[in-house]
C-alpha cells in the first residue's frame, strides 16, 4: 500500500495540472468564487482554493454524508488515505454513496490525489472537529495517562457523563461556574488531564478519549440521504390551487398600492412603516395586520413600492407600479415571486420582537437577511428534487435541508415562515412544488410566468349592472375599466371578480373628477354587459341634478371687461394662446397663469391691460398621481452572482493551462517594466522576436486589469502594438506595449511539456 | 379553465351568476353551507360563515364536499388558504357534544380533551357547567342548555347537540289534503326542518308559511305552542288549521289579551307572553301548561327579547321558526339560530315567483317634489322630526290620489306610520282608517269587507305590516314608514304577493318626498327589495302616466281589444 508511483503528484497544484480541462471546469463550476478573475495559472488557482473563505463557502455546501467521508479521512491517522481503507471506518455506507461522496470532494480540491486522497491543510483547519472530535491531545498539549482505557473505567459517574457528553456532537464545553466546596466534575477532569483547557471558560476534549467512549465505530451510523413520506398530490389540482393563490396576491397587492396611491403612509424615522398605516391598510383590506405587513414587504421586493414623495417622506407606489398594473396577471405574478425570491429581506420578520423588546415594523431595514435568498433557494430546490406533484411533510422538509447543509444548519429557522410565504404566492401548495414554482426556480421570471400562464383568469372588459345598484367585474378587470370604476364606484368585494357599488357619493365623486351625467351613463351603457338598471340612471341623474350648482374654485388671474366684444376678441386671438385663457362667465376671462404672465402675453399683444388685484383661476386639470422614482424598471435588484456559463468555464480553463504552460517554458531573464512605461529593453527583446520569428514570454495585463501570463509568437511590431499568436489559446491576438509588465525570450527546442514539470 | 357559475371572493362570499346553466345545480351544492345574502337580478350573493358552515357539518355535509363544491363549480381558481380556513372552521365543530348520559343527565363530552380544558376555564361558559365527571366528561345543567350553546358558539367551539327533544304529548294531527296539496318547497322545507330538529324556514310574504308549520305539526302529532304578532294573526292561523287539517275549533286555544285558553294546540300573542305586572312576566308558565311537542314561531324576526330568554329554557323541544326574511334591524340574527336553530330552508322570492306560488309585482318607487313653504319647513325642522315632516308631506296627497286612480278596479291598500298623515288620507280618499286602536271585531269586518271585494281601498297603519291574509290586494301604496326598515318593506311587498285569482301583477308603490330623509330610507329599503331580484322603477311624479297611457298600467278592467 506504501509504493507510490514515481510520477504520481506531491502537490496540490501538480495535481491539478495532472486534471483533465472537464474535471478543472468542474472544479470551477463547483468553486465559482476562485474563478473570477480567471487565475493566471494553476499555482495562483491552488493559493485561492486555499484561501478559508472559499473553504468555508465549499464545505457549506455539502451535505451530512459528504461530510462524513471527509471526516473519515480527516481522521485517519496518515495523511494521506487509500480510498479503499474508508470502507473499514464507515462500514454500513453503500460503496455507490461512498465513491460518490470521494468524487464530490476531490472534484471541489476539497480532497486531492488519485490513490491515495489528501486532505489539503486549509481544509483541516476549516473542519475544526471532524466528526465531532476535539485535537489530538499533543495538540492540546496534554499527556494523557498511559492506560487511557483504566483511567476512564475508574471515574466516578458524574465524571464520565461529562465525558459521554463531550464524546457526542460537540468536544468543547463550556466550564461551569465552581459554586464555593466541592470542585465541578469538569474541573476534576482538568486535573486528572482528561479535559483540555482552551481558555478561561472553555475545556475540549481530545480526540483519543472521545475515540475510546465512542468504541469501535467513531463515526456513528453512516448519514444517509434522508428519506422523508412523500405527499402526492393531482398536479392539476395542485396547480389550480396555486393559480387561486396567486390571484390573490397580485389582486391584494393591486389594492394594497392603490390604496397608498389615495393615501401615502408616512415613513418613519426608523425606516419602516408605521403601525398606524398599517392598521388602516389591514382595515381597509380586511385582512389582519400580519397579512397587511406580508403584502408591504411584497409589493415592496417587487420593486412596486417605495420611499418617495416630496421629501422622501412617504411610501408611494412605484412608476414600476404603473408598469405592472398593465401586464397580465401571469407576468405580474411572476414580478412578484422573483421579487420574493431574490429578496434579501426575511418578511416573516415583521412585528417580531427584537431583543430589546421592540416589535420590528414592516419595510424596516431591520428585516434585511443577506442569507435569506439562499434560504429561500436551498428549501425551494429541495422541493424541486421531488417529481412534480410531489414532495416532503413540511416538517421533514427542515430535516432533509440539515441534511443537505449541516454547516448551515443555523440559517434553517426561517424555513417554516419561507414555506408559508411560498404557499401564500402559490409557489408551493401544501409542502409541494407548483408548476410556476418550478418555472420560476429554474427560469427566473419568465418561467414562473409560463408556469402560471392559462391558469389565471383573462382580463374581462365588462361589468354586470344589477338593480341594487351593484356591479359585477367578473373576472379581474383590465387596467383601463378598473382604473374608471375606482372613481364612479366602491369596491365591496374583491377576489377572482370584483362587486362595486354605486352610491350617490361615488356618482358624486365621479362628477368631481370631471364627468359628466352623459358621461356616466355613456359609460355605464358601454362597460354594463346587462342593460342598466333605470334605477342606476336615476341615481346618476338625480346626484347630477344636484351636483355643481354651486361653483367653488380658486384662481391664479383673470381678465374682465365691460366690452364682452373686446373679451372675445382676446379669446379668439391666436397670440393669447399662451395666457391659456378661458371664459368663465359673460365678461370674465380666466387663466391658469399668474396676473404677470397673463399681463405681458396681452401686453406683447397688442392690447392694452392693466392689472388688478389678485384674481384666481379654476383648476381644470387633476393633480398628476404622486409616485415614487423607485428603481428603473427593468433594473434588477440585488441578486444572487450569476453562475458561470460553460463557454466561460471552458475559457477560464484555458487561461489557466496557457498561463500554466507560459510559467512552465524555459526563458531568458525577463526584462520588466513598469506598465505604462515601454522600457528600451523590452522593445528591443521584443524586435528581436519579432525579426527572428522566436516565441517570448509575456506577462500582460488586460484591459480589465487582470494579469496573465502567455507565449506569443510575435508576428509584428508596430505603433506600439505587439501582433502575435498564441498557441496554447490558440489565437491571434494584439498587445498593447505599455501593458507588457515583462518580456523574456523562450529556448523553442525545449517545448513545454506540463505533465512531466515539476515545481 | 374551468366554466364554472361560482366566483369565490377574498372575503368568503360567492357569487353565482344565475344565467348560468350549470346554476341551479351549483346553487343546490352550494345551500348546505352557505347563507344566501342578495339574490338580484343576474348574481346572487352567497356567504361562507363560521355559522353556516358548523351547521353544514351539523347537518351531516364534511369539509371535504365544501371544499369539493367550491373547487368544482368555481370559475377561478380557489385560495388555497380560503380552503384550508373553511376545513379548519368545519374541524372546530363536533370536538364537544352534548349528550344524555343515563346516570348523570345532560352532559358535554369532547373527542379533545385540550378544547374541553379551554372551554372549563372560559368565564363565559363556566358558570353553567356543573361537576367533572371524568377528563372527557362535565355535566350540564339542563336548563342552560340553549345558553351554553349560545356561549361555546361565540368562543368558537360549537358544541354538536345529541340531546335530543322530548316527543311532548301526543296529539294526533293529519294534514286534510282535499282538493290542495303541499307545494314542492313547502315540502321540501318541512322535511329540511324534521331532519334538522329545530331551525328557521325562511319563505316569502304569501308563499304559504302556515302551512309549513300545519305540515310539521302533522309531523310531529304532538300538542302544539304557536307564537304570533297579534291577535289577528292569531286568528288567521287558527282559521287555516281548521280548514288545512284534521284539528277541529275545540283542539285550538287561543292565549291572547282577550282569551286565555289551552288547548292541545295554542296560539299565543308574543305581547300576551311578554306583558308584566309589577315587574314580572305573569304568563310564562304557558310554556309549562303542556308537555308541547313542538313550538312554532311566526315572523320569527320580530321575537321580541324576552321570549329570547325563554326559549333559552326550551332547548329539549322541538322549534319551527317562520319569516320571510332574517334581516332584524337589531343585528340579532345569531341569537335566532342559536336560540331557535339554524336556517333550514331558504329559496329566492323570484324563484318562487316564477314558480307561480306568488304574484309577480312590480315596485315603483314616485318622486314628489315638496313645495317651497314645505321644503323651508324641512330645512329648518329640528333633525328628529325632519323624517315626519319630509314624509308626511301634503304634496303626496295629490300623488297617492293619482296612484289610486290608475288602478280603479283593484283592492288597495294604503300604508302609512303616521296616524295623523293615514285619519287625513281616510278622509281624503274616502276609505275606512285601521290602525292599533281599532278593534278586533271592527278590522275583521273590515277585512272580510275588503275581500269580498265591498271596500276598494283600506288604509292601515303598521299593525298590517305582519300576517293579515288579503289575497285580493293587489296595490299597495306605501306613504310612510318605521325609518329605513328592510323587514318591514319585505312585509308590506308581502301584502299585495299572494296570487291572485287570474294571474295578475300586483303593483307595490312607495310614494317618497325628493331630495329628503324620507328618499335616503327609501334607497335603503329599496336597496333589499332589489337584492331579493325585484326590479323596481323610479318614476317622478308629474311623469305617472295614467291607465291606458304610455309606460301606465293596463286596464285591467276593461276587456282588450
Amino acid at each position: 500500500m506504501e509504493r507510490m508511483p514515481a510520477d504520481s503528484p506531491v502537490t496540490l497544484s501538480a495535481w491539478l495540472r495532472t486534471r483533465s480541462d472537464e474535471q478543472l471546469g468542474a472544479l470551477l463550476a463547483a468553486r465559482p468564487d476562485v474563478a473570477r478573475p480567471a487565475p493566471s495559472d494553476v499555482v495562483a488557482l491552488a493559493s485561492r482554493l486555499a484561501v478559508p473563505v472559499s473553504v468555508d463557502r465549499a464545505l457549506d455546501e455539502l451535505d451530512a454524508g459528504t461530510l462524513q467521508v471527509l471526516d473519515a479521512v480527516l481522521l485517519a491517522d496518515t495523511d494521506g488515505v487509500d480510498p479503499a481503507d474508508l470502507v473499514g471506518a464507515l462500514p454500513e455506507l453503500p460503496d455507490a454513496v461512498r465513491e460518490a461522496a470521494v468524487e464530490r470532494l476531490t472534484t471541489r480540491a476539497l480532497l486531492w490525489g488519485d490513490d491515495r486522497l489528501r486532505a489539503p491543510e486549509p481544509v483541516r483547519r476549516a473542519v475544526r472537529h471532524p466528526a465531532g472530535l476535539g485535537r489530538r491531545a499533543a495538540e492540546l498539549r496534554l499527556s494523557l495517562p498511559a492506560d487511557l482505557a483504566a483511567a476512564v473505567g475508574e471515574l466516578p459517574a458524574d465524571e464520565r457523563d461529562v465525558l459521554q457528553r463531550l464524546a457526542g456532537d460537540r468536544p468543547v464545553g463550556h466550564l461551569p461556574e465552581t459554586p464555593n466546596g466541592s470542585p465541578s466534575p469538569a474541573r476534576r477532569l482538568l486535573q486528572r488531564g482528561l479535559l483540555a483547557r482552551v481558555d478561561a471558560l472553555t475545556v475540549e476534549l481530545p480526540r483519543e478519549v472521545g475515540l475510546l467512549l465512542r468504541g469501535d465505530r467513531p463515526h456513528g451510523p453512516p448519514r444517509l440521504q434522508p428519506e422523508p413520506a412523500v405527499v402526492s398530490r393531482d398536479p392539476a389540482v395542485l396547480d389550480r390551487q396555486a393559480a387561486g393563490a396567486a390571484l390573490e396576491s397580485v389582486g391584494r397587492v393591486g389594492e394594497l398600492l392603490g390604496l397608498l396611491e389615495d393615501e401615502p403612509a408616512g415613513l418613519l424615522r426608523s425606516g419602516g412603516i408605521g403601525v398606524r398605516d398599517q392598521k388602516r391598510l389591514a382595515r381597509a383590506l380586511h385582512v389582519t395586520e400580519p397579512e397587511a405587513a406580508w403584502l408591504l414587504e411584497l409589493a415592496s421586493v417587487a420593486g412596486l413600492l417605495d420611499v418617495g414623495g416630496p421629501h422622501r417622506d412617504e411610501w408611494l407606489p412605484t412608476r414600476a407600479f404603473d408598469l405592472w398594473r398593465e401586464q397580465d396577471l401571469p407576468d405580474r405574478w411572476a414580478t412578484l415571486a422573483a421579487g420574493w425570491l431574490d429578496a434579501v429581506r426575511l418578511p416573516s420578520l415583521a412585528g417580531q420582537r427584537d431583543v430589546s423588546g421592540k416589535a420590528v415594523n414592516a419595510l424596516s431595514p431591520d428585516l434585511v437577511r443577506h442569507t435569506a435568498p439562499a434560504v429561500r433557494r436551498a428549501a425551494l430546490d429541495a422541493l424541486a428534487g421531488y417529481p412534480p406533484g410531489s414532495g416532503p411533510a413540511p416538517d421533514d422538509l427542515v430535516e432533509l435541508l440539515r441534511w443537505r447543509s449541516p454547516r448551515r444548519a443555523d440559517r434553517l429557522a426561517p424555513v417554516p415562515d419561507v414555506l408559508a410565504e411560498a404557499a401564500r404566492l402559490g409557489v408551493v401548495v401544501g409542502g409541494v412544488l407548483s408548476t410556476a414554482g418550478r418555472g420560476l426556480l429554474a427560469g427566473g421570471p419568465d418561467g414562473a410566468a409560463d408556469g402560471m400562464r392559462g391558469l389565471l383568469p383573462e382580463p374581462v372588459d365588462h361589468v354586470l349592472a344589477q338593480p341594487d345598484l351593484s356591479l359585477v367585474a367578473p373576472g379581474p378587470l383590465v387596467a383601463e375599466l378598473a382604473d374608471t370604476l375606482a372613481v364612479v364606484a366602491d369596491v365591496e368585494s374583491s377576489g377572482g371578480a370584483t362587486v362595486y357599488r354605486v352610491s350617490d357619493g361615488s356618482v358624486r365623486r365621479a362628477l368631481d373628477a370631471g364627468w359628466s351625467a352623459t358621461d356616466l351613463h355613456e359609460f355605464l351603457a358601454r362597460a354594463s354587459r346587462t342593460p342598466v338598471p333605470q334605477a342606476l340612471d336615476y341615481l346618476v341623474d338625480d346626484v347630477a341634478r344636484q351636483h355643481g350648482r354651486l361653483r367653488v374654485g380658486a384662481i391664479e388671474s383673470y381678465v374682465r371687461s365691460d366690452d364682452h366684444g373686446l373679451l372675445s376678441q382676446v379669446l379668439g386671438d391666436r397670440r393669447t394662446a399662451a395666457a391659456e385663457l378661458r371664459r368663465l362667465a359673460p365678461g370674465v376671462l380666466v387663466s391658469g397663469l399668474g396676473a404677470d404672465e397673463v399681463l405681458t402675453v396681452l401686453r406683447e399683444a397688442g392690447y392694452a391691460p392693466a392689472g388688478e388685484s389678485p384674481g384666481g383661476a379654476v383648476l381644470t386639470r387633476p393633480p398628476a398621481r404622486p409616485r415614487a422614482a423607485g428603481r428603473r424598471p427593468g433594473a434588477p435588484g440585488p441578486v444572487a452572482p450569476r453562475p458561470l456559463t460553460p463557454d466561460e468555464l471552458a475559457a477560464t480553463v484555458r487561461e489557466v493551462r496557457a498561463g500554466d504552460a507560459a510559467l512552465s517554458a524555459r526563458r531568458t531573464e525577463p526584462v520588466r517594466q513598469v506598465p505604462g512605461v515601454t522600457t528600451a529593453g523590452t522593445l528591443e527583446l521584443l524586435s528581436r522576436a519579432v525579426r527572428e520569428g522566436t516565441p517570448v514570454w509575456l506577462g500582460y495585463v488586460d484591459a480589465q486589469g487582470s494579469g496573465s501570463q502567455r507565449v506569443v509568437r510575435p508576428v509584428s511590431l508596430a505603433g506600439g502594438f505587439l501582433q502575435g499568436y498564441d498557441d496554447r489559446r490558440g489565437e491571434a491576438r494584439t498587445f498593447a506595449v505599455h501593458r507588457i509588465t515583462s518580456v523574456a525570450l523562450v529556448e523553442e527546442e525545449a517545448p513545454a511539456a506540463e505533465d512531466r514539470w515539476t515545481p | 379553465m374551468n366554466d364554472g357559475p361560482l366566483i369565490v371572493q377574498s372575503d368568503k362570499t360567492l357569487l353565482l351568476e344565475v344565467d348560468h346553466p350549470a346554476a341551479r345545480d351549483c346553487r343546490a351544492a352550494i345551500a348546505p353551507f352557505a347563507e344566501l345574502e342578495r339574490s338580484p337580478e343576474h348574481v346572487h350573493t352567497y356567504r361562507v360563515t363560521p355559522l353556516a358552515l358548523w351547521n353544514a357539518r351539523a347537518a351531516g355535509h364534511d369539509a371535504e364536499q365544501v371544499v369539493d363544491a367550491l373547487v368544482r363549480f368555481s370559475r377561478y381558481p380557489v385560495p388555497h388558504a380560503l380552503l384550508v380556513d373553511v376545513a379548519d372552521t368545519m374541524d372546530r365543530f363536533g370536538r364537544l357534544t352534548l349528550a344524555n348520559n343515563p346516570v348523570h343527565g345532560l352532559v358535554l363530552t369532547t373527542s379533545d380533551r385540550a378544547v374541553l380544558e379551554e372551554v372549563v376555564r372560559s368565564k363565559r361558559v363556566a358558570p353553567m357547567l356543573g361537576q367533572r365527571i371524568d377528563d372527557d366528561t362535565v355535566v350540564v345543567h339542563p336548563s342552560e342548555r340553549g345558553r351554553l350553546k349560545q356561549a361555546l358558539l361565540k368562543i368558537g367551539w360549537p358544541a354538536e347537540d345529541l340531546a335530543g327533544y322530548v316527543d311532548g304529548q301526543a296529539h294526533p294531527i293529519e294534514l286534510a289534503e282535499e282538493g290542495w296539496s303541499l307545494r314542492d318547497y313547502q315540502r321540501e322545507a318541512v322535511d329540511g326542518f324534521w331532519s334538522g330538529g329545530s331551525g328557521v324556514v325562511v319563505l316569502p310574504c304569501g308563499a304559504g308559511k302556515t302551512l309549513v308549520g300545519a305540515a310539521a305539526m302533522a309531523e310531529a302529532r304532538a300538542t302544539t305552542l304557536i307564537l304570533v304578532t297579534n291577535t289577528v294573526a292569531g286568528r288567521q292561523w287558527k282559521r287555516e288549521l281548521i280548514a288545512r287539517t284534521s284539528l277541529t275549533e275545540e283542539e285550538i286555544g287561543e292565549y291572547s289579551g282577550e282569551r286565555k285558553e289551552i288547548r292541545p294546540v295554542t296560539i299565543a300573542t308574543y305581547q300576551v307572553i311578554t306583558t308584566r305586572r309589577k315587574g314580572e312576566y305573569r304568563h310564562l308558565d304557558l310554556f309549562d301548561a303542556q308537555d308541547w311537542g313542538l313550538i312554532v314561531y311566526d315572523e320569527v324576526h320580530l321575537l321580541p327579547a324576552p321570549i329570547f330568554r325563554l326559549t333559552a329554557d326550551l332547548q329539549s323541544r322541538r322549534r319551527l321558526g317562520l319569516t320571510a326574511t332574517l334581516v332584524r334591524e337589531d343585528g340579532r340574527e345569531d341569537d335566532v339560530f342559536s336560540l331557535i336553530g339554524p336556517k333550514r330552508y331558504d329559496a329566492p322570492w323570484r324563484d318562487i315567483e316564477s314558480q307561480g306560488y306568488i304574484a309577480p309585482a312590480e315596485c315603483i318607487e314616485v318622486r314628489v317634489s315638496l313645495d317651497d313653504e314645505e321644503r323651508m319647513t324641512y330645512a329648518v325642522a329640528e333633525p328628529e322630526e325632519r323624517y315626519r315632516i319630509a314624509a308626511t308631506a301634503s304634496s303626496k296627497l295629490p300623488v297617492i290620489r293619482r296612484v289610486l286612480e290608475r288602478h280603479p278596479g283593484e283592492q288597495k291598500l294604503v300604508i302609512g306610520a303616521y296616524l295623523d298623515q293615514l285619519e287625513e288620507l281616510g278622509t281624503a280618499l274616502d276609505a275606512p282608517v285601521i290602525q292599533g286602536s281599532t278593534t278586533n271585531r271592527e278590522r275583521e269586518k273590515l277585512f272580510d269587507a275588503f275581500r269580498a271585494g265591498d271596500i276598494r281601498t283600506l288604509v292601515v297603519s303598521k299593525v298590517a305590516n305582519f300576517s293579515i291574509d288579503l289575497p285580493e290586494a293587489a296595490v299597495a301604496v306605501q306613504v310612510s314608514g318605521t325609518f329605513g326598515s328592510r323587514q318591514e318593506e319585505a312585509q308590506r311587498l308581502g301584502r299585495v304577493l299572494r296570487p291572485k285569482a287570474d294571474g295578475r301583477q300586483a303593483h307595490f308603490y312607495t310614494v317618497v318626498s325628493r331630495d329628503t330623509l324620507d328618499a335616503e330610507y327609501a334607497a335603503h329599503r329599496q336597496r333589499f327589495l332589489a337584492e331579493q331580484g325585484y326590479a323596481y322603477t323610479i318614476v317622478d311624479a308629474d311623469d305617472l302616466a295614467g291607465p291606458g297611457e304610455v309606460n301606465g298600467p293596463d286596464r285591467v278592467d276593461e276587456p282588450a281589444d
